[in-house]
């Protein structure tokens, strides 16, 4: 994919536009809808601009979606406590475990 | 044992996920090996790490697998993190490298990991230049993008989420799922105007509502 550099803002048709997008879309400095260089294009190509916003519109909800909404059930938990004593030998004896390594002193409390 | 000081921070990703209040202390903690410390770590990751693995698998069982496994390499590894990027950047960067490496082992000889990033063309989005099509009306709403999202194929999903809703950048995502910049620019492309569709669909088959007025 070419860099957006390339592109001929001036003669732009839509069938090129939609093949640089995701181009575009990776350089973009803030919105690619407010992007100067497209105006002209975009006023010219309404559809293009209704694609443009839309896709911003889900990349800018994505972003809401970091935000979890799932729960792993009691068992991993207790997997992990379970999984750590087997390699461990036994949480609370730690005598000869390595010095860098985290290590339960105490047994994992419960969650 | 005094916390080493963010050597190369990237204040991007510090602004998306801003440290946790008494995170730091926790980290520092569990390094020594305090358990109630690991404990804390665990109640303050495990949605958004779970949330991560049944994004990218699809499958509760194999994500709570995956979690189980991301916090068991987190606790081997917790002494080598040295605060460069946020503590949960760096916890998902080791749960998307495991749960990647999950999905090779399964697809071992049987499809190479640019396939399943490759969906066939039958799934890959409709183009539609210069064609009048209804538009998405303003908003997304959030259950209807994480239902389409769980609908993509792996390989549109597994980049959408990596770069949109995870936040890396097109270089990480190609170094993670050994592939190119451009090839990540073009999977997510794809998958976002297959999402698109998917969501005009879901509007289009919604009764519709009255117009808010305007206040």
């Amino acid at each position: 994919m070419s860099g957006s550099g390339k592109i001929d803002f001036e003669n732009l048709k839509p069938e090129d536009f939609e093949l640089h997008l995701p181009e575009l879309f990776a350089s973009a400095q803030g919105k690619l809808s407010e992007d100067s260089r497209l105006q002209k294009f975009f006023t010219k190509y309404p559809t293009s601009l209704a694609l443009v916003r839309d896709l911003e519109t889900i990349a800018e909800t994505a972003r809401g979606l970091l935000e979890p909404t799932e729960e792993p059930s009691d068992d991993v938990w207790t997997n992990i406590q379970s999984k750590l004593l087997e390699e461990n030998g036994g949480i609370g004896d730690d005598d000869d475990q390595p010095q860098d390594a985290p290590r339960p002193n105490g047994g994992l409390p419960k969650q | 044992m005094t916390q080493a000081p963010p050597a190369k921070s990237n204040p991007g990703l510090f602004k998306r996920n801003p440290p946790i209040a008494g995170e730091a202390e926790a980290i520092e903690a569990a390094k020594n090996g305090d358990p109630e410390a690991f404990s804390k770590l665990y109640a303050l990751h495990k949605r958004r790490v779970y949330t991560l693995c049944l994004r990218m698998l699809g499958n509760v069982s194999e994500a709570e697998d995956m979690t189980q496994e991301a916090f068991l390499h987190l606790f081997r590894k917790l002494g080598s993190f040295r605060g460069e990027s946020a503590f949960s950047t760096w916890l998902h960067r080791l749960t998307v490298n495991l749960v990647l490496m999950h999905l090779r082992k399964k697809g071992l000889n049987l499809v190479s990991l640019e396939e399943t990033i490759n969906p066939s063309e039958e799934d890959a989005p409709k183009r539609d230049f210069g064609s009048r099509d209804p538009i998405l009306a303003g908003s997304v709403d959030r259950v209807a993008l994480e239902r389409a999202v769980a609908s993509l194929p792996p390989g549109y999903r597994m980049v959408f989420v990596l770069h949109d809703v995870e936040g890396f950048e097109h270089n990480e995502i190609a170094t993670m799922l050994d592939c190119s910049t451009g090839n990540s620019k073009s999977q997510l492309h794809k998958a976002r105007l297959r999402l698109r569709e998917l969501l005009r669909e879901n509007q289009a088959a919604q009764p519709e509502t009255i117009p808010e007025v305007a206040k």
